[in-house]
């Protein structure tokens, strides 16, 4: 057989498969060994010796499961930075969710909002963008990762005044970034538009995030990492590494500029935003539920699968570009093995869902938080197809990826951080919320709004990417045709406003009208 | 807190956990299979790297040593629609390759002529010709051109050291004939090859309507809301991308052109608004200014398409789906047929292919018989690829005579 590029490609990939499955099987064969030492030892403790009061058949099993982070004082440290996070976010997502109405309102009526060069589309969908990514998604993340990995690790947050400073930064460089991009003044490259000089401040302030997170893991008090951790730490160490090497100034020009600038696009998404989401959803799905997850070494083939998968999916966006065959190539197959890592999730936190239907309907937080769950599946399932180049070729340049990206980034993981927020604060603050009809409303306003987004706009893109594949009918075809769709993206997208002034308002609730709680603080409804 | 007594809510100190369930056997089968078809695929696009490569190397062999064969199948290709397969012409029409003086002077002037072409009368054989021979400098490359030569010499000039011509000589020769423009008929000729018989002389040029001052002031610098011609078709009317080149298509076609835009009945924003800056005179006389203009070829083919497919449906057309082949209407090697039927040959390909996929989609039909709209609407989006691509690579319209020397010589490609 002749030594080919293919064969060279092939052999690798083969390789690094090999790899993996290694790795899975002698992890999860280890942890059961190290499980079985655990569970004599702690037997052994008694541990709190407060025993749950679910009479199930696997009641030893779970008689070791218990931890109570009040009374470890572990709450009450993390309670501060998580609210401050919390809140700026919202002020973010308000704003951005804004900014995004208008952009959208314009692609129906473009003379509407022209005056000034802020209120342009450029500028609004750019601003749009960066906000929500940067300002409510990022920091909204952050929020849930301090509450959760002390929590797993049994330990107080470490610094937390670091943290207060990094919040700090964090908000006034998304502040900065946004009045530069407002003003025109951006680096000019997709997702990273935030000027490279603003960019320094907020890799600043990642490191007051990083530094207490790397701290409190490794002074940890748990044997065994709990699947949550892994997403949570992994994502604060490829975060930095993407945001920086793609931000260095001078470094990359022409077709290498445009492959940094998606594989760190795409990165954002499944190294630093799907991370927080799904390791959130693994934490608080069965937390909530009460039931553990279905299995250990699937969530191992989960996250392995997307650290090995993952970092070349982006560059499929490349497509029909001056980039070499085989890199786009590598980036499909990439996409498609993304299945593995995503049935793999699927399976550990949907049948923990499925057969516990009663709590959906107990617990609003969980009702958020297992849609949005349920969201990732469908979004990357979606992204996995839409990779292949011949739906790639049709839908790519059309408002179908706008779609996509908001099932990914919305759907998903701004819904699980609606749930996260919903759960955590009425623990941190030590308050119930006063409206609890108000959690349902803006429930059924973000997902019945998305619904409307979502459909309207993958119907309208593939009939747009069909007319404009057509070399028989002119452009202007395809423009039109997408104006009843465009509108219904407005009106879909005022609903998910609407819910989000809703969630903002819930929170001012919570601090200023809700009563003190007088014992510990109870699920939110 | 209503639902503090619900039996099954957990409670807050519960800590999830993960139970230690193997991995299920159809997820083993899903990840085994997109393996597969994983490693199919990356090996598989190796494959297609491999078959560019050696197409582009074999395209570069071929270019740097033809075979004498193809020196036949150039002829055939680009000569013998006129000068016939047996190279004895056309009578009254085409002078004869076969006993021509001309041939007898050896293959470099038939580089000459290859790339310079001819436009005025010229004596080959006892006979006189009105010759009009478009220049193949954009249509064939160097060796090709060397290995035409060298092909028309050997068969039909009586030396048999003819066959003397290389790439590189016609390189060299590229270069000096480059501003030259076409021979200026016999006379021209009979400077380089003294064995010429007595040549007719040269008909004064005709007064053309480009000294018209009002014409080249709408071409060069416009009027108003009539931006000047030259700003997109270029100084020379040769076009660019989507831009046609209008130098050389009938004058009647053009003024009919100017018209349609003007009325609507041809759509295009920017023409509809120059057209209806236009008097009906001015139209006429642009038409005949275009008409005249004759400028080498700066098209090619650039869409990717199947030059081959493209040649079989501009020379024969395609009856099982019922394309009648191009030059049928749009005469032999694609020059126009006046009044009616524009050239084709040197026609940029974008703009030909967007024409085709405008003919087909009913955006433009402001033809006579509404015949494009149903030969076009036959083709599928890779044929009009390739039609388009074929007729670029074609010469142009054979030249006349070259009193456009005051304006520069477009750059060839």
């Amino acid at each position: 057989m002749p030594i080919t590029l293919g064969l060279m490609l092939a052999l690798s990939f083969v390789v690094s498969l090999a790899a993996l499955a290694f790795l899975i099987w002698a992890i999860s064969n280890r942890q059961i060994t190290v499980d079985q030492g655990d569970a004599e030892t702690i037997f052994a403790d008694g541990e709190q010796g407060r025993i749950d009061n679910q009479g199930t058949e696997a009641g030893d099993a779970e008689r070791r499961h218990v931890f109570d982070p009040v009374a470890a004082g572990i709450d009450a440290v993390s309670a501060r930075p998580v609210i401050i996070l919390l809140g700026t976010a919202t002020v973010w997502l308000v704003l951005g969710s804004i900014f995004g109405l208008v952009a959208s309102m314009k692609l129906h009526l473009p003379d509407w909002l022209n005056q000034s060069a802020p209120l342009t589309f450029g500028r609004m969908r750019t601003l749009h963008l960066n906000l929500v990514i940067y300002g409510w998604l990022s920091l909204s993340g952050l929020a849930s990762v301090m509450w959760i990995i002390p929590r797993i690790f049994h330990v107080p947050l470490k610094s937390p005044r670091l943290v207060l400073i990094g919040a700090v930064l964090w908000n006034i460089a998304v502040a900065l970034g946004g009045l530069a991009i407002a003003s025109g003044w951006t680096d000019g490259e997709e997702w990273l538009e935030i000027p490279w000089q603003i960019d320094m401040l907020l890799a600043a302030a990642g490191a007051c995030f990083i530094a207490p997170l790397v701290r409190t893991a490794r002074a940890r008090d748990v044997h065994h990492i709990y699947v949550s951790g892994w997403y949570f730490l992994a994502a604060i160490l490829w975060f930095p590494v993407l945001f920086i090497v793609a931000n260095i100034p001078g470094l990359y020009s022409g077709v290498e500029e445009a492959t940094v600038n998606w594989w760190f696009a795409h990165n954002v998404l499944g190294l630093w935003l799907t991370p927080l989401g799904v390791g959130t959803a693994y934490y608080l799905i069965p937390k909530i539920i009460g039931r553990p997850i279905y299995s250990y070494a699937v969530s191992l083939l989960g996250f392995w699968g997307l650290a090995l998968f993952y970092s070349q999916v982006g560059i499929h966006h490349l497509i029909g570009g001056p980039v070499p065959t085989w890199v786009v190539t590598l980036s499909v197959v990439h996409s498609v093995m993304m299945f593995l890592p995503v049935i793999a999730v699927a399976i550990n936190q949907h049948v923990t869902v499925a057969q516990n239907l009663w709590a959906l309907k107990e617990s609003v937080p969980l009702r958020f938080i297992s849609f949005g769950a349920l969201m990732y599946t469908m979004a990357s399932f979606q992204g996995s197809i839409e990779a292949l180049r011949s739906v790639n070729s049709i839908t790519h340049f059309t408002h179908y990826t706008v779609a996509h990206a908001h099932l990914g980034a919305y759907a998903f993981v701004s819904i699980v951080m609606f749930g996260a927020a919903y759960y955590i604060l009425p623990r941190a603050t030590g308050r119930a919320f006063p409206w609890p009809g108000l959690l349902k409303a803006h429930f059924w306003l973000v997902t019945i709004g998305f619904a409307v987004y979502f459909f309207s706009l993958t119907i309208g893109g593939v009939l747009q990417g069909l007319a404009m594949l057509d070399a028989t009918r002119p452009f202007s075809e395809s423009v039109e045709l997408m104006k009843p769709y465009l509108e219904a993206r407005s009106i879909g997208g005022s609903l998910m406003t609407l819910g989000h002034l809703v969630f903002a308002v819930n929170l001012l609730g919570l601090a200023f009208y809700a009563p003190r709680h007088t014992q510990a603080p109870v699920a939110a409804e | 807190m209503a639902h503090k007594s619900d039996p099954k809510r957990p409670a807050e100190i519960y800590e999830p956990y993960e139970e230690q369930a193997g991995v299920p056997l159809p997820v083993i089968w899903i990840a085994i299979a997109l393996a597969f078809w994983g490693v199919l695929m990356l090996y598989d696009t190796g494959d297609s790297v491999r078959v560019s490569l050696n197409d582009r190397a074999e395209d570069s062999e071929a270019l740097a040593n033809v075979t004498p064969d193809e020196g036949a199948s150039l002829f055939e290709a680009n000569c013998a629609t006129c000068h016939q397969p047996d190279g004895e012409g056309l009578r009254d029409a085409v002078p004869p390759l076969a006993g021509s003086e001309v041939v007898a002077a050896g293959p470099g002037i038939i580089a000459r002529i290859l790339l310079r072409g001819i436009d005025g009368p010229l004596t080959v054989a006892d006979a006189t010709y009105d010759g009009h021979m478009p220049s193949f400098a954009s249509a064939l490359s160097d060796a090709e051109i060397a290995r035409l030569a060298s092909y028309v010499t050997t068969r039909w000039a009586n030396g048999p050291d003819g066959a003397a011509s290389s790439a590189d000589d016609v390189t060299d020769l590229r270069g000096e004939v480059a501003d030259l423009g076409s021979f200026a008929g016999g006379m021209e000729l009979a400077r380089l090859i003294p064995s010429l018989p007595p040549q007719p002389p040269m008909p004064a040029p005709s007064a053309a309507p480009r000294d018209d001052a009002d014409v080249l002031q709408l071409v060069f610098a416009g009027r108003d809301e009539v931006w000047s011609c030259a700003s997109c078709h270029g100084d020379l009317g040769q076009g660019d991308e989507t831009t046609p080149r209008l130098a050389g298509l009938p004058a009647a076609y053009i003024t009919k052109q100017l018209h349609d835009f003007r009325e609507g009945t041809r759509v295009n924003e920017s023409m509809h608004l120059v057209a209806s800056g236009l008097t009906k005179g001015e139209m006429t006389a642009l038409g005949t200014y275009f008409a005249t203009l004759r400028v080498p070829s700066n098209a090619g083919a650039v869409l990717s398409g199947d030059l081959a497919r493209g040649e079989e449906l501009a020379l024969q057309g395609d009856w099982s789906i019922g394309v009648p082949a191009c030059f049928t209407c749009h005469g032999a090697s694609g020059f126009g047929v006046a009044p009616g039927f524009p050239g084709l040959a040197a026609q940029h390909a974008p703009y030909t292919a967007a024409q085709l996929a405008n003919w087909a989609g009913g955006e433009r039909h402001n033809d006579p018989l509404g015949l494009m709209a149903e030969i076009s609407g036959a083709l599928s989006t890779q044929d009009r690829r390739a039609v388009a691509d074929y007729l670029a690579t074609r010469p142009p319209v054979p030249a006349v005579a070259a009193t456009m020397t005051r304006m520069e010589t477009d750059d060839d490609q």
